[in-house]
């Protein structure tokens, strides 16, 4: 299947729909999520969530004996709140740092999920065949009630964001301000923290415990080289979110054995490369094409500075010398002199140059702050 | 104990050896989630060796492997230094999207490779004794064995040769850089032995192992000291530790060895981090209570000092006044009465000649912004603590 026969299949193929849009939500809501995570510097929490989830999901199967995904995604929960909370108690209590914090519990748990996994596989149960699905994820095994299931949680997550933006908003930017505006901050704290735990437990069944911490950063990352305003922000992040599940997908779905995971975080991170490349106000080229075009202005300056004293030591200042004595200055080229040109600040007669009234005037206070330059 | 299972706890140890040292330093350089970084990134740096050698222990793979875990700092802080995010973003965006690329490897050629990402992730520590090494014919070990054992006598010699500016530049990079030892070289130094030795270990243990053998053993080992070589030595007493007795929790659940070897590193964490001496929770927690009574205590003797009229000074006056509850006021009142600071007649509270003198230095170090001072004066004055 080539991607023009997935875009004519999108819509009546029951597989595809499915999947197309379960990875569309989960990466609509882990991209609104993910803004807030990246903005509270708390990145690599996704990271050590996703896989704190891992016993969850492990003991809740070995608890219910059953493979009920729903069972399963509150084991997850339940379990990576519990991680959540240790990596605070951990930072807040002992001198070890986030980073340490964050990779104790990250590893601590998973070895521990891997444990139960490798017991549980070895106990005469045939139901236990393809829990490690949830170690990289298929989106393949995503059905209807499980999409169903992230569109209201999705709902739930908007619906609460948009009743408690200005808190979350206040608590991002200064948490201290916002504590003495008499507002609970601990409340706050850990209901979003809690919606980022239910995002990237949401996605562990789609791209797997691996790879989550990608889908919460790359769109948040990516949609925070745009703009400086929060609100644009989150609905940039679930754009980026969602059209990289939605063409990681497709890409995906287009050739053989390519699990879709993998794909959409490359998807995302492709977005995450041209963000940072081509954003306007941000972005690595723009930034050079400014950094060159504000030495081309300097380089102006100092011709032109250069100029003005050799033509200060004649008592007339449209004395003409010739361009050959602005060769073994630096900054001269031949498109600099036709600026100057242009400029009206500089007359060139054959061979020979020298200043107009106004490029002396400019020149002689260029290092003057106090006159208005109208370029 | 038979041979193999001599083999396995003996590679296990010795993995976290290997592990526990470069921990240590990453550790207290505030950059453990970069081992992280390293463990998944490796993979398409694996694979290419795989491709090219078609042997997972091969003195190759282990190099360009190692190779990519140092592109991954490099690119990480090639990102930083664009200001465009922060260190962990760009950590958290780096390693996935490798991770990402290594898998599709894998899957791409999944018909003619014989590696397979759980196993890379796990690692089978139970299969590491019958991939043997022959020399000349003759059996001389386990091949991770050696290959581990190599990398551990390369990192130990390492250690000893750059103690000194190890230790130096990652108390103090600022003085070890005016010294004359360049951070650059031991940083990547550092980040080097780290990715050889994960390279080295992922395959008897597997990446996620890798990173709690770095991380757990040094994590508990600060909690206990503040001496570099003890909790070196710490570290590696915690890591060998929980190696062997991992091993045979696993035995004993026919599970993972990796997973259990991680599950032991955890719950000797969490007893160290709810018993150490001075940094556990407990101890914590205990601290600040008698800190907050000990704090009570002198607020309570300045309220006494400002007043002389015995209104001021009644016993119950204390629960209205300084809005104490009463459970609260009597540990204060106690402890200050035991540690003859205030003598109590007819319910009247008064300073004692010992509760004054320790109240006119504690008056005299808030006003001269000395607070810190009115630690050690506790040790002068108080028979009891709080």
């Amino acid at each position: 299947m080539n991607l023009q026969e997935y875009f004519s299949l999108v819509f009546s193929d029951y597989t595809l729909r499915t999947i197309t849009l379960g990875t569309a939500i989960l990466g609509a809501v882990t991209g609104m999520l993910g803004s807030f995570a990246v903005l509270r510097k708390q990145s690599l929490l996704g990271d050590a969530i996703s896989h704190a989830a891992l016993p969850g999901i492990a003991l809740a199967f070995l608890i219910t004996g059953a493979k009920d995904s729903n069972t399963l995604l509150i084991g997850a929960l339940v379990s990576g709140l519990l991680g959540t909370f240790w990596i605070r108690g951990i930072i807040n209590k002992t001198h070890l740092k986030s980073d340490t914090a964050l990779g104790l519990i990250l590893s601590l748990f998973f070895g521990f999920g891997m444990l139960l996994l490798t017991f549980i596989q070895k106990q005469p149960n045939a139901n236990q065949a393809g829990l490690d699905k949830y170690l990289f994820g298929q989106a393949a095994t995503l059905v209807e009630s499980d999409v169903w299931l992230m569109a209201i949680i999705t709902g739930i997550c908007v619906v609460v964001m948009f009743l408690f933006w200005k808190e979350f908003k206040l608590l991002l930017f200064d948490a201290d301000y916002t504590k003495t505006l008499g507002f609970n901050t601990k409340f706050i704290d850990i209901l979003i923290t809690t919606f980022i735990v239910l995002a990237i437990v949401l996605g562990l069944q789609t791209v797997g415990v691996v790879l989550m911490s990608a889908m919460l950063l790359a769109p948040a990352a990516a949609a925070r080289q745009w703009t400086n305003n929060l609100s644009t922000m989150v609905v940039l992040a679930a754009v980026f979110g969602a059209f990289s599940g939605v063409f990681g997908t497709a890409i995906s779905a287009s050739q053989d054995n390519l699990s879709t995971g993998p794909v959409i975080v490359l998807v995302a991170s492709v977005f995450v490369i041209f963000s940072f490349i081509f954003s306007p106000s941000r972005g690595l080229l723009f930034r050079q094409i400014r950094f060159i075009s504000n030495r081309r202005d300097l380089e102006l300056q100092k011709t032109l500075s250069f100029m003005y004293h050799i033509a200060e030591t004649h008592d007339d200042i449209s004395h003409p010398h010739t361009i050959k004595i602005l060769n073994n200055f630096q900054g001269f080229t031949r498109k600099t002199l036709q600026k100057l040109v242009d400029k009206n600040y500089v007359t060139i007669d054959g061979t020979m140059w020298y200043l107009t009234e106004e490029g002396f005037e400019t020149a002689a206070n260029l290092y003057n702050q106090n006159i208005k330059k109208h370029e | 104990m038979n041979s193999a299972q001599f083999e396995i706890q003996l590679i296990a140890s010795l993995v976290a050896i290997a592990c526990a040292i470069p921990g240590t330093f990453l550790v207290l350089r505030k950059m453990a989630m970069i081992s992280d970084a390293i463990s998944h990134s490796i993979l398409p740096g694996i694979v290419v060796g795989f491709f090219i050698t078609q042997d997972l222990n091969s003195p190759w793979l282990i190099l360009l492997a190692a190779f990519t875990g140092v592109i991954t700092v490099a690119l990480v802080e090639r990102i930083q230094k664009t200001g465009l995010v922060k260190e962990d973003t760009a950590i958290g965006l780096v390693f996935p999207a490798l991770f990402s690329i290594g898998v599709i490897m894998i899957a791409k050629n999944a018909n003619d490779v014989h590696l397979d990402v759980d196993a890379v992730l796990l690692g089978e520590l139970a299969f590491a004794p019958f991939d043997r090494l022959t020399v000349a014919g003759t059996d001389i070990g386990p091949k991770s064995l050696w290959v581990i054992g190599i990398i551990l006598m390369i990192t130990i010699s390492l250690l000893i040769a750059f103690f000194k500016e190890l230790k130096i530049s990652t108390f103090d990079p600022g003085l070890s850089a005016s010294l004359g030892f360049s951070p650059l070289i031991m940083h990547y130094g550092l980040m080097t032995v780290s990715s050889v030795t994960t390279v080295g270990a992922f395959d008897a243990v597997g990446a996620i192992l890798v990173v709690a053998l770095m991380i757990a053993p040094a994590a508990s080992a600060y909690l206990l000291t503040t001496d570099l070589k003890k909790m070196l030595g710490l570290a590696v007493f915690f890591g060998v530790f929980s190696a062997i007795t991992g091993y045979w929790v696993a035995h004993w659940l026919d599970a993972s060895i990796a997973g259990s070897i991680t599950t032991m590193l955890g719950v000797l964490f969490l007893f160290v981090y709810l018993l150490a001496p001075s940094k556990g929770l407990i101890a914590v927690m205990y601290r600040d209570k008698q800190q907050r009574i000990e704090v009570s205590l002198l607020t309570f003797l300045l309220h006494l000092k400002n007043h002389t009229e015995e209104r001021e000074r009644h016993v119950n006056h204390l629960n209205e006044h300084i809005n104490w509850q009463k459970v609260k006021s009597e540990t204060v009142l106690d402890l200050a009465l035991k540690n003859n600071m205030i003598i109590i007649n007819n319910k009247i509270v008064s300073l004692t000649e010992k509760g004054n003198a320790f109240t006119s230095q504690a008056i005299d170090y808030i006003i001269t912004n000395e607070d810190a001072q009115i630690e050690d004066m506790k040790d002068d004055f108080f028979l009891f603590r709080g």
